[in-house]
């Protein structure tokens, strides 16, 4: 009589009995013997074929019969049968298909993902059931918003509290000239429902803070972060590390741009790669230093793209790599990235445990300063400036910005010494002749203005909103740009 | 139902996060008293998947064998597999499905940055097509 040793899990089959004491020649016999006694096994251990289901090893002694005859192993007396599980799995292979349905349109629009085996029906389920936060509905927030929506990504957040602006429209196409004076999360949402009907919008009327980015982050799957300042690159990377949540990073500079997933679990963040903000005024923004228009559509797309990876589960991610392209050039390169074990947000032992004031932070003004009322002191409204001119006072009209700006809009009378030239030309200045300096809009004027101090000279100021303002104040046929 | 006692349930989250970003993989001893499955002590068992084990485990048949015939010699029963899902969640996936077994409870553990951070049980069909979710317990801290 050969023992055969039953699992917890199949006695209620075998009257409770652990083991069973069964005759037969070979394995096959003796599992024949098995079953005939108790017929209630037989479902779990065979499938419709007869054929022992996959997941079920027998083990004579301590050997896999698969290694030994199989069925036709002989089996002695003594001999001890054990039925043992094969057992195995793991997160690959991703989650189960949510439980959703795509209707016959949707089928027919999304019909060259369908015919994918890496998205499929599976893929297509968890693109309608994932959801995006995309912060900033701009430059990266155009081409993200229009293809993920086409993609068929379920539900999309936009976070902008801005207007469309003429500027914007060489490089955010979300919006059109139509759309300029409109709030940007109207003009996006329009396009969006156009490209796809399908994908559920929600509007946040507000910028990104300290207050609200949490509670509006944990209604979605992940962050885009398609900003232009500092303040909330380390908002957003904050917030997503203590959501554990991840942030598909991108950001565009003139011809350069940059993308990668930061704060996925286990991967590097934000601030394992720059712990402190640059200071205030090194890196200008779009606004200031300029950028192709092109440029975002690239980068946002690669963003768009690791996003959809995210949401497939498929691909080799950005996680631990940061992505730099080269328009000029027309280069990619690719740098790791490694995880701080010492970082203050995602290291070993994190500090920051909350969202924090990242204007402070970064060391610079709260998001939309109010205007200070009447001309600060060593300033000059440009009237006043206009009035000096009418009048014929003397005084150096001194224009800072750089010589390709100067082509597009110059004051008459003024002198041209860029901002960066200052100090090797500063002799071509005049201590005792009064000097107002202006720029685009008043920001690098008031550093040629503290430059100036320095140097010893007394009567300068700084024109107020720069030549912006003097278009809008005393010469509208000055174009803004 | 399955409950996880502390001491047991101490020793799947440590094998968890000490393996990741690996998964893990290991047994779950116990009792079955009616429709509670009650978990005393859990073995931790050695990966044996061939790839990489980021996203894959596999569990050696003969230490399956091993660890029942221990609980058996002290009374008592192997109830469940339990395994880890490094950075997420703790679903049942198609992998998981198509190579689980029906007879045991499935405990799933999401490690996340390398900490524990939530668990799910399933119980598998025979012919590997679903997986039904089962109430499981453990000792909150």
């Amino acid at each position: 009589m050969a023992k055969v040793l039953i699992p917890t899990p199949l006695r209620q089959y075998t009257e409770k009995h652990d083991s069973v004491d069964l005759t037969g020649a070979t394995v096959g016999e003796v599992l024949g013997a098995l079953t005939a006694k108790f017929p209630d096994l037989r479902k779990q251990l065979f499938n419709d074929e007869g054929k022992l289901r996959s997941f079920v090893n027998v083990y004579l002694n301590d050997e896999d019969i698969r290694y030994l005859k199989k069925d036709a192993t002989a089996v002695a007396p003594a001999d001890t049968l054990s039925i043992v599980p094969s057992i195995a799995g793991g997160s690959a292979g991703v989650a189960p298909p949510p439980l959703a349905s795509l209707s016959n349109d949707e089928i027919l629009r999304y019909s060259r993902h369908l015919i994918m085996p890496e998205v499929g029906m599976e893929g297509q389920l968890r693109l309608k059931n994932a959801s995006v936060l995309l912060v900033g509905a701009g430059g990266l927030g155009a081409p993200l918003g229009m293809y993920l929506a086409a993609a068929g990504v379920g539900r999309i957040g936009l976070v902008d509290s801005d207007v469309v602006d003429f500027t914007n429209l060489h490089r955010q196409i979300i919006h059109g000239t139509k759309d300029v004076g409109r709030k940007k999360l109207d003009s996006a949402a329009d396009t969006i429902s156009d490209i796809n009907p399908n994908v559920k919008i929600e509007r946040y009327d507000t910028w990104l803070t300290s207050e609200n980015a949490l509670e509006i982050g944990a209604k979605y799957d992940m962050i885009i972060d398609g900003t232009d300042n500092f303040p909330t690159r380390y908002l957003v990377n904050d917030a997503c590390v203590l959501l554990k949540k991840p942030n598909v990073y991108g950001s565009i500079f003139r011809f350069e741009g940059q993308a990668t997933i930061f704060a996925f679990p286990g991967g590097p963040c934000y601030r394992c790669l720059y712990p402190e903000p640059p200071p205030p005024g090194l890196v200008p923004s779009c606004a200031e230093g300029g950028v192709l228009g092109i440029l975002p559509g690239i980068i946002g797309l690669i963003q768009a793209t690791e996003a959809v990876k995210l949401i497939l589960g498929v691909g080799e991610t950005l996680v631990g790599r940061l992505v730099l392209y080269d328009a000029l050039a027309m280069r990619f390169r690719e740098l790791k990235l490694r995880k701080n074990p010492e970082c203050p947000a995602c290291g070993d032992h994190p500090t920051i445990t909350k969202l924090i004031d990242y204007q402070e932070f970064c060391g610079i003004p709260q998001h939309e300063p109010p205007p200070a009322p009447g001309v600060k002191e060593g300033e000059i409204d440009p009237i006043e400036v206009k009035r000096k001119m009418d009048q014929g006072e003397p005084f150096l009209l001194l224009d800072v910005r750089e010589p390709h700006e100067y082509l597009i809009c110059s004051i008459p009378t003024s002198k041209l010494i860029p901002l960066g030239d200052l100090p090797k030309r500063v002799n071509e200045l005049d201590t005792a002749t009064e000097i107002v300096a202006h720029c685009k809009s008043g920001v690098r004027s008031a550093k040629a203005v503290d430059f100036l101090k320095q140097a010893g000279f007394k009567k300068v100021k700084n024109m107020r909103g720069g030549i912006l303002a003097w278009s809008d104040k005393v010469d509208p046929t000055v174009p803004k740009y | 139902m399955i409950k996880v006692d502390s001491q047991a349930w101490a020793v799947m989250v440590a094998h968890a996060e000490a393996k990741f970003p690996n998964e893990c993989c290991g047994a779950m001893i116990g009792k079955i008293d009616g429709d509670v499955k009650q978990v005393t002590s859990a073995e931790p068992m050695e990966n044996a998947y061939a790839g990489a084990q980021g996203a894959r485990y596999e569990l050696r048949p003969e230490d399956l064998l091993e660890a029942d015939k221990r609980a058996r010699a002290a009374g008592l029963d192997l109830i469940g597999i339990f395994h880890s899902h490094p950075d997420c969640d703790a679903y049942f996936s198609k992998t998981d499905l198509e190579n689980s077994c029906p007879w045991y409870s499935f405990v799933v553990l999401s490690i996340k940055g390398g900490k524990f951070d939530h668990a799910n049980s399933f119980l598998p069909n025979a012919e590997q097509t679903a997986a039904e979710k089962e109430d499981l317990i453990w000792p909150k801290s």
